[in-house]
């Protein structure tokens, strides 16, 4: 107990230097959990990937436009807020791409399509800047050391908005990802449903993958949703037990990794595993009456 | 209210009238799927839609429920069910995943999507499905731990969520045991006597339709003939419309069999060895 207390109290004497870091990292393990929720209910887990990956070739395509392409020269074409616009609307035309041909009974096949070509594109893109490649290595091994005071506050109102919205609309977003026949049938605008949570989820993921990279974006996107379906008995409650699980694993994880100094995105998505894991494991041993 | 058409005053004024259709042509873009669709659906009926796959069974139902528009003709609903408040649907079990655990309960609520019903009024309108269906017991249970025949009971109870007064039902049997299927229509046909609810209900199979339905939706080859269930099923029009000789007949129990022939033609067909493609 006393060992607890005093790793907690390490992590404590750093809040000041990294408590943007912690707090960035803890409003994306709610937000990004809530929006995959409906990517697990859908069963389209390598989507969140994809559309993660897709981001990444839109911070590369941005690297490339300000170091060699027609921004060349140009400051804003470095800015964050040009590279986060890009990354936001790649994995928005990502999410729309996949989302749409599923209606073909395509999704997985365009799904991975997206993946390969958007990760290919992302390093032949910027392969001559050494910059470049830089950024790309770090968006894919994941760091979230360079979050700021803004970015915490966008991905906490995004969590809150998301959270309402859900809350709101629960019956209908339930009906929608569960059975899109019935929910025509009762009158529910399915197509504009899917375009909107197509676009929710291309600016969640793109908006973490600046701040996170790929792997605390996807991880956090699916493995609480993953643990939490198996932890409960009801679809609505779900929605409330994955980013509980998003929360919990992801404050223990940057206490852990700050105690053993190890880098807390790849701590955290190890965590969830363990979690995802367990939670399978008990639902086995426990199946649902 | 509501139509699709230009036919609608003639129709507005007979109460007993639960929907119509004058020329109707369905169908999904260029591609008419339905053409000539004539019928007149009363309250208290019960419409077996038969016919062979891809004869615009389930198109003529998504018009209904205002999924599709009419390419052609005209198509009247009753002022209470064009909003869909007091209309039920249940599809087939197999377009759901069990992708979310989901207790029965939670499953049935989401047949009052878009009614605006909450707190007290929906809890009672669930339970009421429940009870109706049989399924009250099993409330907390796990949806996708029930028998295939349960599911679909519970799928049911989604549809009577709304307590409509037209249920429509899109092939609900498909897959079930002979059991399970006997027990659905049972059921269906206990709602459409008891409580009075216009049925629509596809099926593939004519036994039952010609069992449980007062008129029949006969589809094939485009067109639709519709109208009392003993005009309908006929060996001449269940012949144009699946290519091949079946007729209806009583069993030995009272009960409608279906037998199956040859296809037309098949016995003038010489030598042809058995086996040969």
């Amino acid at each position: 107990m006393t060992a607890v207390i005093r790793i907690v109290e390490e992590f404590l004497s750093s809040w000041q230097y990294f408590q943007e870091m912690y707090l960035a990292g803890w409003a994306l393990a709610v937000l990004l959990p809530l929006v995959g929720v409906m990517v697990v209910a859908r069963d389209q887990i390598f989507l969140g990937a994809a559309v993660a990956e897709a981001s990444t070739l839109g911070v590369a395509v941005g690297l490339w436009l300000a170091s060699a392409g027609p921004l060349a020269g140009e400051a804003w074409g470095e800015s964050h807020a040009f590279l986060a616009g890009l990354a936001v609307l790649f994995s928005v035309l990502a999410a729309l791409v996949a989302s749409g041909t599923s209606r073909w009974g395509a999704a997985e096949a365009v799904t991975g399509w997206v993946f390969l070509a958007a990760g290919s594109l992302a390093v032949l893109v910027i392969s001559h800047s050494p910059h470049g490649m830089e950024e790309v290595h770090r968006l894919v091994l994941s760091s979230i050391i360079g979050s700021s005071l803004g970015e915490v506050l966008v991905f906490a109102a995004l969590a809150l908005a998301v959270a309402a919205g859900a809350a709101c609309c629960r019956r209908r977003i339930l009906l929608i990802l569960t059975d899109q026949e019935m929910a025509s049938a009762l009158g529910v605008r399915v197509r504009a449903w899917n375009l909107g949570l197509s676009c929710l989820l291309g600016l969640t993921v793109g908006l973490s993958l600046r701040a996170s990279g790929l792997l605390y974006t996807f991880g956090c996107l699916v493995l609480p949703g993953l643990a939490a379906r198996n932890l409960c008995r009801s679809a609505l409650s779900v929605f409330a037990v994955a980013p509980a699980v998003g929360l919990a694993t992801s404050a223990v994880a940057f206490v852990l990794a700050h105690h053993l100094d190890q880098p807390p995105g790849q701590m955290a998505v190890a965590l969830l595993c363990g979690v995802a894991a367990l939670a399978a494991g008990w639902r086995r041993v426990f199946p649902r009456a | 209210m509501s139509v699709r058409g230009a036919a609608a005053g003639g129709w507005t004024a007979d109460e007993g009238l639960a929907l119509a259709a004058r020329g109707l042509a369905l169908g999904y873009g260029r591609r008419r799927v339905l053409e000539g669709v004539s019928l007149e659906v009363r309250r208290g009926a019960f419409w077996c839609l038969v016919g062979p796959n891809g004869s615009g069974k389930s198109t003529l139902l998504r018009a209904v429920l205002g999924v599709i528009d009419p390419l052609d003709g005209d198509l009247w609903i009753a002022p209470d069910l064009a909003s869909r408040r007091r209309v039920g649907f249940v599809p087939q079990r197999c377009d759901l995943k069990p992708t979310l655990p989901m207790t029965v309960r939670e499953l049935v609520l989401l047949g009052l999507t878009g009614t605006g019903a909450a707190g007290r009024e929906s809890r009672a309108d669930v339970s009421w499905a429940l009870e109706r269906v049989g399924l009250a017991a099993v409330a907390r249970r796990d949806y996708w731990s029930l028998s295939g025949g349960q599911r679909q009971r519970a799928l049911v109870a989604r549809g009577l969520a709304r307590r409509p007064t037209l249920l429509i039902l899109d092939e609900p049997t498909n897959g079930l045991d002979l059991a399970a299927e006997e027990s659905i229509l049972e059921l269906v046909a206990a709602l459409n006597r008891d409580r009075g609810l216009t049925i629509l209900f596809v099926t593939h199979a004519i036994a039952l339709a010609a069992r449980f339905a007062t008129h029949v939706a006969l589809f094939g080859g485009g067109r639709l003939l519709a109208g009392p269930r003993d005009e309908v099923l006929r060996g001449g029009h269940l012949r144009e419309a699946y290519g091949v000789d079946v007729e209806v007949v009583l069993g030995g129990a009272g009960q409608p069999v279906v037998r199956i022939g040859p296809p037309p033609g098949a016995r003038e067909a010489p030598g042809k060895p058995a086996g040969c493609p």
